[in-house]
Order: C-alpha cells, then structure tokens, then sequence
C-alpha cells in the first residue's frame, strides 16, 4: 500500500489552525497600541534624565540582539562584545571630530552622523566577522575565551591609541542636529531600535535564519540539506557585529564624549547576562531583559533611602546590575528556562494572533486517537489495521473530534 | 546508460584505523544499489565520503562523470544528491514545516542580504515556499503536524518526515542510511514497496545501507558487501547473499559451518554479526 493510495481513500485532515475574531483582533490591537503608543508617550513626557536613560535602554537592546544572533541563534558565548562597541564608538567620534569638524560648540550635521553610524556599523562587521573566521575552527569554551582575549586586546590596546581616542580626555561626539534634546535622542535610538529588530525578526523568517538555527543544531544535516555552513555561520558573526557597530554609535553620541574607560568587561559579561536572563534567541525577551538591566540600577538608586546607600557606601549602580543579573541568570537556568521571553510567551503568542497560552503544541498536534489514526492510515501504526479493541475504539464516532479549534 | 555515481579507489584512514581501503563502487542511473556489511564495516563512512562530510585520503567520488571530490557539501546537495541520516536527521529547534523549507534551501533565488532588508522578492518566495512544504506534507499525510515540533513526535512519523524532507531538495541520487531500523518485518517489506514506487515517480537512483537482508534481496539491483573497509564481494542480492564469505562475514560463521572450514580465514569476524 502506498501513501498516495492511503491517503486518497481517506476522508481530509481537519485543519486544526486557530485564527481569532474579528473582536479577538480589536483587542489585539488595542493591546498593540497601549504597548507601543504608552513607550512614546512616556519618552516625549518624561523629564529629560530620563529620557537619557531610555535611550540607553534603547541602545542596550540592540546590544542585546546583536550578542542573541551569536549566543542565541548560533550557540557562541561572546565575552568581547565591549570591544566591536567600544571601538565602533571611538571611529564614529573620531570621525565626526577629526573628519567631519564638529564639535560640542558648533553640533554636528545630521549627515555627518550618519556617515559616522556607517563606519561604526561597518567596523563592527568586519571586526566581528575576522572572530568568525575563528570560530569557524574554534568552538565552545576556546572560543570563549578567544573573544575574552579581543575584548582586553581592544581595552589595553586599541582604545589607548590617543590620535583615536585621545588618551584619558575622550573623544568628542556631538549628537546630531535637531536631536540634541534627551528626548529626541531616545526617540532617535528607538527608530535604530525598531530597525534591528525588524532585520532580527526577517532574519529568523527567511532562509538565512532557517540556516543558521540548522547549523546550531547539526553541521552535517545542515550541509545535507545545501546549507553553506561557511558562509552563514560568518554571516551571523558579521550580523551581531553590525549591530554591535550600530550600537557603539548611538553609545558615542548619547554620551557626546567617549572614554576608553567606559567599555571594560564588566560591560561584556552584564550584556551576556541580560542576554541570558531575557531568553536566549527570543527577540522579546531579550528586548525587555535588556532594557530591563539599562533602567533597573537607575530606579534603584532613585529611591532616597536606596541612593543614600548607595552612596554612602560607594556601590556603583552598575556594580548593582552585575550582582543582580548574576543572580537572576542563575534564577532562570534553574527554575525558569526561556527566562523573560519564555514568561511573556503566552503574551506575545496572543499578541501575534494564537491563543493566550503557555502550551502551543497542545494546540497545534492532535490528540491521541486522531494522531492514531493518522498513522495507520500511514501505516505506521500496525494496530490500526488489526481489528483490536483499542483501534475500533478508535473508530467509534462519538469520539470528540479537536475541540480546540 | 550512464553512471550516477562511481566511487574510485577511495580510501580514508583516522590515525591507525583504515576506515576505507580501495573502495570501488559503481551506481548506474535508476538502479537500487544496496551497500551491506556488519557494524564497523565503514559503510556510513562511506557516505560521508559521498557527501563530503569527510575527505579521503585517496581516490576520488564522479557523479554524472564530473569529479566532486573537491566541492563541499552543500554543493553536492544542490547537485542532486539526497541523504538519510542513521539517526533521524532532522532540526529538532524547527517546526516540521520550516524542516522542508530548511530542505529546500538550495532552490532559493533571493540573496540573504536581501532578505533581511525586507525585499519584496524574499516575501513572495517564501510564500511559495510554504506553499510547497503544505504540498508535500499534505502528500505525505502530515498537515496538521505543520506546526509542531519534532520532539513528542513517533520514530516511525520522524522517519517518514526526513525521507519527505530530503525530497524536497530535490535529489536524482539518494542515499539511505539504514531507512528500515526501527522497523518490524512487515513495514520493512512495505517500505521497500514504497522505495520502488518512488524510484518510479521520481525517476531516482538509490544507494542504501541496509542490514535487514529479505529488504535487500526484495529491492535492490545489485549489492556491493563492504567488511573492515574493503569490497568482501559485489553481484546480483541472490548471488551474494549466497556467497560463502559474506555468509561467514555478515550472517555469522554459525549459520553455515562448512563454509567456514572452506575459507578459515573468516573465522575470527564472526563478531560482526547484526542485530
């Protein structure tokens, strides 16, 4: 018996695809707006020291995402990450100082910020992409410790050439015309914000994420199925580092003046943390977990009591971030695998038009005797051909048939 | 008629161990070539020698008279060479559907760069592409499992899904890594119904490793018996599973103790005998 002929004896499948109505989409929506429309209203309202800091959660999710695409999606550990930002900060400043002649008096052009972003997101590729090159060989813990090394190689070398960081005093990056309020900054770095996470999310719905998730899984299954492992596994690399260029950028001209000491490894192992405890390869997840750890230490530390501590003792807010994300990754790899992403799921699973649930495979599958039936209508299922007790029960109609749809 | 694939002296060594020595190996256009011998033998070896997951030291892999022992794996593939893994080789981080989009990565025209800047090219074709991956789970009797993830999933199910899966990329010669394990007598017999019909459909060629014998000796044009890296014997199913070394090889010696004092030499390699 062939499968053609099997099933074409058969009555069709019930689709079993959920789709919401027309009021189950309102509602949607209206959720959709409160989300987005409540995030802008709070960054045009807010005073501007805290726009400062969105802006810097902002920039911290792309950081996110461009650390998710190596440790998410092709399961890397990155430990020098300060290094493509840091350094993509300094050529951006460097550029729009020496090159473009801004300066914190006279502002900067909007075009000159831009071909600035360019080069910044272009050094991050290409520095990212030569750590490809090595990870094409090298894998796991080596690996790991290669970026750790380029992360101290990019602290005590690169950032201390003084004709592109100018030593201790830092490098002067004006932020750009007609966004030199906190406000319209934030609001600058969450339309960079939205476009990373566009390419994120059409990266993961084409062939390149398909690729790169297969490679993760299984190198010879991934060639077998005419992948270039090669060449999407650099790709990644390039990607994360692009992002990470983008993001050094936006860091440069938040702060207008760029200091070799603002990028050490702290830094590094906080962003894999947030990464880590926002959900590994989830883009929601590691969105929320990163602006999370951008705004947690200025909360805290907005509090008089908490902020008289703080100071008294001397703890850096971010000192704060580090002990907490330390604790919170080991919080989510004990007891709540996914982290943050994994916690919104049925959120933004409801958001995107299925039901508000944690269990999407109950579902998508059928149930029992529906899956038994099917195989042996297969003929996988050699029960189903005899006439046993459990295959006429299966039979029988007054079987519910998916009530789920 | 032509040659698919022929293999040509093909030897590989890991340190000490000769995997493969001399192999020779010769598939025609729309034959069933069935590749036995006991576990260790180096058939799979033999197979990623094919396919380029490995490179051997010596000798050299044609297919369709064109030398690809160079080209890397993903370029056989989009060659027309289609694999089966011994364990199922399938993405277990990947819906069942998006695993036939996986499979048909070759066939995609739009550029990677292209596609994470939105082109529009990249949103028509991927359409096209699901549409496909529908068409050939519908035809496999498997659209409501589109969704799912492979984990939960049957081993009989699995199977049927990467034997679905590696047709969709499309192959004209494919190799099948042990297809009937896991299988009782009966469904093994019917797969091999299925193998023909799809050679007839699909117009294939097929290299397979196999143990289960009766399925060999059902399907298969002719069998080449590979024991500790060599060619043992290569003929007709009938023939070879006649021949008195690969009775002592791969069946037992017990089986047939005459033939055993014929050829003392075999003796010792009794322990290869399959589940």
């Amino acid at each position: 018996m062939s499968t053609a002929e099997a099933t074409a004896t058969l009555e069709p499948v019930e689709s079993t695809r959920f789709t919401p109505s027309a009021q189950g989409w309102i509602a949607r929506l209206v959720v959709h707006v409160l989300i987005f429309g409540g995030a802008l209203l709070i960054t045009a309202m807010v005073p501007g020291y805290w726009a400062f800091r969105i802006s810097l959660a902002a920039i911290y999710a792309i950081i996110g995402l461009s650390l998710n695409v190596v440790l998410g999606y092709v399961g890397q550990v990155s430990l020098g990450h300060h290094g493509f930002v840091g350094i993509a900060a300094f050529i951006s400043a460097w550029y729009v100082t020496t090159k473009a002649g801004c300066s914190l008096e006279q502002g900067c052009s909007l075009s000159s910020f831009f071909v600035a972003t360019a080069l910044a997101v272009l050094s991050g590729g290409v520095a990212a992409g030569l750590l490809g090159l090595v990870a094409l060989r090298i894998r796991g813990l080596y690996l790991a410790l290669i970026t750790l090394s380029y992360g101290f190689m990019a602290e005590t070398a690169i950032f201390q050439i003084p004709a592109l960081t100018r030593g201790g005093a830092g490098m002067p990056a004006p932020a750009p015309d007609g966004f030199t309020s906190d406000n319209r900054y934030a609001f600058l770095t969450l339309a960079f914000l939205a476009l990373v996470i566009y390419i994120d999310w059409r990266l993961i719905r084409s062939k390149v994420g398909r690729a790169i998730l297969s490679i993760k899984h299984s190198e010879p299954v991934a060639a077998s199925y005419g992948i270039n492992v090669t060449a999407y596994k650099t790709m990644a690399f390039v990607l994360s580092g692009m992002f990470a260029g983008l993001a050094g950028a936006l860091l440069a001209f938040r702060v207008e003046n760029v200091v070799s000491n603002d990028f050490d490894f702290s830094l590094a192992l906080l962003w894999v943390l947030m990464v880590v405890v926002g959900g590994l390869g989830n883009r929601v997840g590691v969105v929320v977990g990163s602006a999370f750890f951008a705004l947690f230490p200025f909360i805290l530390s907005s509090f008089g009591t908490l902020k008289n501590f703080f100071d008294k003792h001397a703890i850096e807010p971010e000192l704060v971030g580090l002990a907490l994300g330390a604790a919170l990754a080991l919080f989510t790899i004990i007891s709540y695998q996914g982290g943050i992403g994994e916690q919104l799921s049925p959120l933004t699973r409801w958001l995107g038009g299925k039901p508000f649930t944690r269990h999407p495979e109950e579902h998508a599958a059928p149930k029992g005797h529906q899956r038994k039936k099917l195989l042996s209508r297969m003929g996988l299922d050699k029960s189903g051909e005899t006439p046993t007790e459990e295959s006429a029960a299966v039979e029988t109609p007054s079987e519910p048939v998916e009530e789920d749809a | 008629m032509t040659n698919v694939l022929e293999v040509k002296n093909t030897g590989i060594r890991f340190g000490g161990l000769v995997a493969l020595d001399d192999v020779n190996i010769t598939v025609p256009e729309w034959e069933i070539v069935g590749l036995i011998g006991p576990n260790g033998a180096g058939k799979t070896t033999l197979f990623n020698c094919i396919m380029g997951a490995y490179q051997p030291n010596t000798g050299s892999i044609w297919y369709r008279g064109r030398d690809i022992s160079l080209l890397a794996t993903h370029r056989r593939t989009a060659l027309g060479i289609g694999r089966t893994f011994q364990n199922i080789g399938l993405i277990r981080g990947l819906t069942v559907l998006e695993n036939f989009m996986v499979a048909e990565h070759s066939r995609i025209s739009y550029g990677a760069w292209g596609a994470l800047l939105g082109m529009p090219r990249s949103f028509a074709e991927e359409r096209r592409l699901k549409r496909n991956a529908m068409e050939v789970l519908d035809f496999i009797g498997l659209p409501h499992l589109a969704d799912s993830h492979l984990d939960g999933l049957p081993y009989g199910t699995l199977k049927l899904i990467e034997v679905g899966t590696v047709l969709a990329t499309d192959p004209d010669l494919l190799l099948l890594d042990e297809p009937s394990s896991g299988m009782g007598p009966d469904e093994a017999h019917e797969f091999g119904e299925r193998l023909l019909k799809l050679r007839q459909t699909l117009n294939l060629t097929v290299l397979m490793i196999e143990h289960h014998v009766p399925l060999v000796v059902g399907v298969c044009d002719y069998v080449y018996v590979l024991n500790f890296g060599k060619i043992l014997t290569e003929g007709k199913p009938q023939a070879v599973r006649e021949h008195p070394e690969v009775v002592a090889a791969y069946l037992g010696g017990e089986a047939v103790d005459h033939t055993s004092e014929a050829d003392p030499n075999t003796e010792p390699e009794d322990a290869g005998a399959p589940a």
